[in-house]
């Protein structure tokens, strides 16, 4: 039974595209068919996060449009054969697309995925509407920010009122030393704030921009924090119970010169 | 906090987390509920003249109201503090 799960945030930049690549190729590594569809028509990424920008022939509006297949515009991934891209128009906007259109291409999916993962555009207009509307579970992203974190909670009362269930939160971009100085909002506080499941917590990783940078995802990288956060999360998301990975303070140069003082867990 | 915490700046400010925390808290009440900070006074000032009819000593600006969000409901929680006066 196939699952749709939309990546979402309400604010830009938290994450989105960086989590869908990741949950994607790390579900897709446990052996799983996964479809990763880029609904931020108008502002594709995902193709480029994934590195997959030079394969592109046919995007969503040309299936949608009736100009390809759904089979010829999904673009296969250059490590894992069972990861496939649904890319986003670059030249369209958002209305380019309706509701009842984006829930036949994800039905379309389903016969032929064991996971779809949709990332969302930013925002609550007709694109986030659209990413939402052939989802069975909604992921929400969010940093620990006041912004990030407000729009968040936007979003969880349009994903209910939208009856798409109470969505899951992952919390991006944690810095422990931050937060054990009182000066970055805990997972604690955000939770609290939301009142949402916890899904996964990622610590803030140079990694993400160097893969981002080579266009691969940060799971395959043994030494990435946030890799292994992702891929616990993609472990949950299969079910498994896994317990949130111990945030490690990376210890500042005082610190580290009273030594004991500097390691913190949180 | 710990120990360079205390000895830098420890308890000078409000940590800015949770300045953070306590300003997200009145956002998302006016955000849920169109529950401006103005109108939240005006209900501290009018549940104390209320309360005043059977406690003496309410201050509403002794009173905290707080939003806490529950799974299928959100609960507004109001902490009034009554002086401990005997009749005098």
């Amino acid at each position: 039974m196939a699952r749709v799960i939309t990546i979402t945030s309400g604010k830009g930049g938290v994450g989105k595209t960086t989590t869908t690549a990741n949950l994607g190729t790390a579900l897709a590594m446990r052996g799983a068919r996964v479809a990763v569809m880029d609904a931020d028509i108008g502002l594709r990424n995902l193709d480029v996060v994934m590195g997959l920008e030079n394969r592109i022939v046919y995007d969503l509006v040309d299936v949608v449009e009736g100009r390809a297949r759904l089979r010829q515009a999904l673009i296969k991934d250059k490590r894992l054969p069972e990861l496939c891209l649904l890319p986003a128009a670059q030249t369209r906007d958002k209305d380019a697309v309706s509701p009842e259109q984006m829930v036949y291409l994800t039905n379309q999916l389903r016969t032929e995925f064991d996971f779809i993962l949709i990332d969302s555009p930013a925002g609550i207009e007709g694109g986030f509407r659209n990413a939402i509307v052939g989802a069975d579970e909604v992921i929400i992203v969010t940093t620990p920010e006041v912004s990030a974190v407000r729009d968040a909670d936007r979003i969880v009362g349009l994903v209910e009122a939208a009856e798409k269930g109470t969505p899951s939160l992952i919390v991006n971009r944690i810095k422990p030393r931050l937060v054990n100085r009182g000066e970055m909002l805990s997972v604690e506080d955000v939770i609290e704030l939301l009142a949402i499941n916890l899904l996964g917590i990622v610590p803030d990783d140079e990694a993400i921009v160097t893969s981002t940078n080579r266009g691969e995802a940060a799971v395959y990288d043994q030494h990435s924090l946030a890799g292994r956060a992702f891929l616990n999360i993609a472990r949950r998301l299969n079910g498994e119970e896994v317990p949130f990975l111990p945030l490690q303070d990376q210890p500042g140069v005082l610190e580290r010169f009273f030594g004991i003082f500097g390691r913190r867990r949180t | 906090m710990g120990f360079l915490g205390n000895l830098f700046g420890g308890g000078r400010r409000d940590r800015s987390a949770s300045v953070a925390k306590q300003r997200l808290m009145m956002v998302l009440v006016d955000d849920r509920y169109k529950l401006t900070p103005d109108m939240l006074e005006q209900m501290k000032i009018e549940m104390a003249e209320v309360l005043s009819r059977y406690l003496p000593h309410v201050d509403s600006d002794q009173i905290e109201v707080t939003l806490l969000r529950g799974e299928a409901n959100d609960h507004l929680k109001a902490e009034i503090p009554l002086k401990r006066g005997r009749d005098e």
